[in-house]
């Protein structure tokens, strides 16, 4: 159960989603991509309502997938194919075709779902949610099963991405090193409520302090050492 | 616990049937059906006495079946039970021979105890409605429940097939092997490959021929080669056609889940999945027509045929992908807790 939430992500701005297991983020997620319905309350994508013009506001999302979800017996690029057919592209953008070859992704363009490792249908995912330039990515434990070069790739790239194209990113994650180098706003979320809301000045003076953010988030939680 | 697989078992059949739904009102009304047949035993009566005719080719093809059932499932089972959560739990050695053997052959134990149940409420019927036969449904239920236990005790001397973990779906799938970096073409058509694809993946070459072998054996003695020939292309156009349409349907289901979060539209991707499955529909209709000219039924007939299963076929494959992409319209609906 989802209460009294209210966040809103400004334009180029990377927000880091941190919470336990089962506190409530992938539902969050799940309805921000319409995956699920809210009972209440409004969810709205660069001005357009997700209740009242999904197409519009689906237009300007990227969503990474779980990658159990990925079709098995597509090749990679008939998913990119389709995705970018979904968004209204003629064209894959050269950017997404770089970050593919720098994730070493591109010798699996042709090859089926079904046969990628879990870390490398990770990376379709994530390719596949930045098709189409969208306005918001949405992101649910994305460098889960990455190797760390690759992981670092990603972060880097989407971290150049939001900051030069002005979409914003929300990632669900349990990575605190994201927070600490990555993240403009966290936020905390237990038992589906907003705990607490780390502003961008309150992590960049814990960045520059060298401060602690595991004692920082147990503090914010309540937990052990807060 | 005692025995642990027993229990877990136990739970998750519980847990199951809760997610289902299942009350135990369904359980009893399907009983008190049951007893209805009985009681206006029209059909009942000439069954039992068929079955009483052929009781030992009843009672060997039960053993058979049951003997291969059990093997393949202690196979599986032992399998499983080694990668298991449960597979570190201290159990006394007893404990695990008897647990292990009651989850084996349990499909043979329920058989026998759904053939106990309905043999029971029949002669309960009979009593009651004073009619004499008692004789006849208790011969019957000794020979199919002797057969399966005879079958539960030959499965034990059926060589053990090896578990073998099976391959990606995809290996089945004829694909062209690109010999240079191909172009990226936005379009939905992949999507209209999908679902024939997914028709090759179950179609497995092991699949294929286990499902041959019971139509050589229904073949009276005397078919020429020709005309088995034949007989084997119509049963292969019809599986064909059920697996294409299966397909379709398992996959349209996928691709919700999938593309929820995607801008598209019903039309369009209902348009991907209909328009390939229609054509593979079409002209596996026109080769059942074929071979319905071979086997000397009349033009006429053969055309009637053909175009029942085309127009049935497609009609119900957009009846599917209607009911799956427009009238479960929204996002995807998922339990929660």
């Amino acid at each position: 159960m989802l209460e009294h939430i209210s966040i809103t992500l400004a334009a180029g701005e990377w927000f880091v989603l941190l919470g336990p297991n089962g506190c409530g983020k992938s539902t969050l997620l799940d309805c921000v991509v319409s995956r699920l319905i809210p009972s209440g309350g409004e969810i709205l994508i660069a001005g357009h309502s997700l209740r009242q013009a999904p197409f519009e506001a689906k237009r300007q999302l990227g969503y990474g997938c779980a990658p159990d979800v990925l079709p098995a017996l597509l090749t990679a690029r008939q998913c990119l194919e389709v995705h970018a057919a979904a968004k209204g592209q003629s064209v894959i953008g050269d950017d997404l075709l770089i970050l593919a070859d720098e994730l070493r992704f591109t010798p699996y363009f042709d090859a089926f779902v079904d046969t990628l490792s879990l870390g490398t249908r990770q990376k379709l995912a994530v390719l596949l949610a930045l098709v189409g330039e969208p306005k918001l990515i949405v992101l649910d434990e994305a460098f889960n099963g990455l190797d760390p070069a690759s992981a670092l790739i990603l972060k880097r790239h989407l971290r150049t991405r939001v900051e030069r194209r002005g979409g914003a990113l929300l990632l669900a994650t349990h990575s605190l090193d994201i927070v600490e180098h990555y993240a403009d706003r966290a936020a905390v979320l237990i038992d589906g409520k907003l705990k607490h809301v780390w502003p961008k000045d309150e992590l960049q003076r814990l960045r520059t302090a060298h401060g602690d953010f595991e004692a920082a988030l147990a503090e914010a939680i309540g937990g052990p050492g807060g | 616990m005692t025995a642990p697989r027993l229990a877990t078992a136990k739970l998750i059949r519980l847990n199951r049937r809760k997610r289902a739904r299942i009350k135990n009102s369904a359980v009893l009304l399907s009983l008190a059906i049951l007893i209805a047949l009985f009681w206006a035993e029209a059909t009942v009566a000439p069954s039992l006495k068929w079955l009483r005719l052929h009781g030992p080719l009843c009672a060997g093809f039960a053993a058979v079946a049951s003997a291969v059932l059990i093997a393949r499932r202690r196979a599986l089972k032992r399998a499983e039970f080694a990668r298991s959560w449960l597979a570190a739990v201290p159990v006394s050695a007893s404990t695990a021979r008897w647990e292990s053997l009651l989850i084996e052959t349990y499909p043979a134990i329920a058989a026998v105890g759904l053939l106990t149940i309905a043999s029971i409420s029949y002669v309960l019927v009979l009593a009651i409605t004073k009619r004499a036969d008692f004789l006849a449904p208790i011969v019957v239920w000794a020979t199919l429940s002797g057969g399966i236990a005879a079958g539960v005790i030959g499965s034990f001397l059926v060589p053990q097939p090896k578990p073998v973990d099976l391959p990606p779906g995809s290996r089945y799938v004829p694909h062209q092997k690109l010999t240079r970096a191909a172009k990226f073409r936005p379009a939905f058509s992949a999507l209209g490959s999908w679902p024939i694809r997914q028709a090759f993946a179950w179609a497995q070459p092991k699949i294929v021929s286990r499902a041959a072998i019971p139509i050589l054996i229904i073949m009276p003695m005397g078919t020429t080669a020709d005309s088995a020939m034949v007989v084997i292309a119509i049963f292969g156009i019809i599986g064909l056609l059920f697996l294409v349409w299966s397909g379709v349907i398992a996959v349209s289901r996928l691709a919700r889940r999938w593309l929820a979060p995607l801008p598209v539209r019903s039309g369009e991707v209902i348009r991907a999945f209909l328009l390939p499955a229609c054509a593979v529909i079409v002209a596996a209709s026109v080769i059942e027509a074929l071979l319905l000219l071979v086997v000397n039924v009349s033009y006429r007939a053969s055309a009637e045929v053909a175009g029942c299963t085309a127009v049935l076929g497609c009609l119900t494959l957009s009846g599917g992908l209607i009911w799956n992409w427009v009238l479960k319209t929204g996002p995807e609906s998922r339990r929660l807790p």
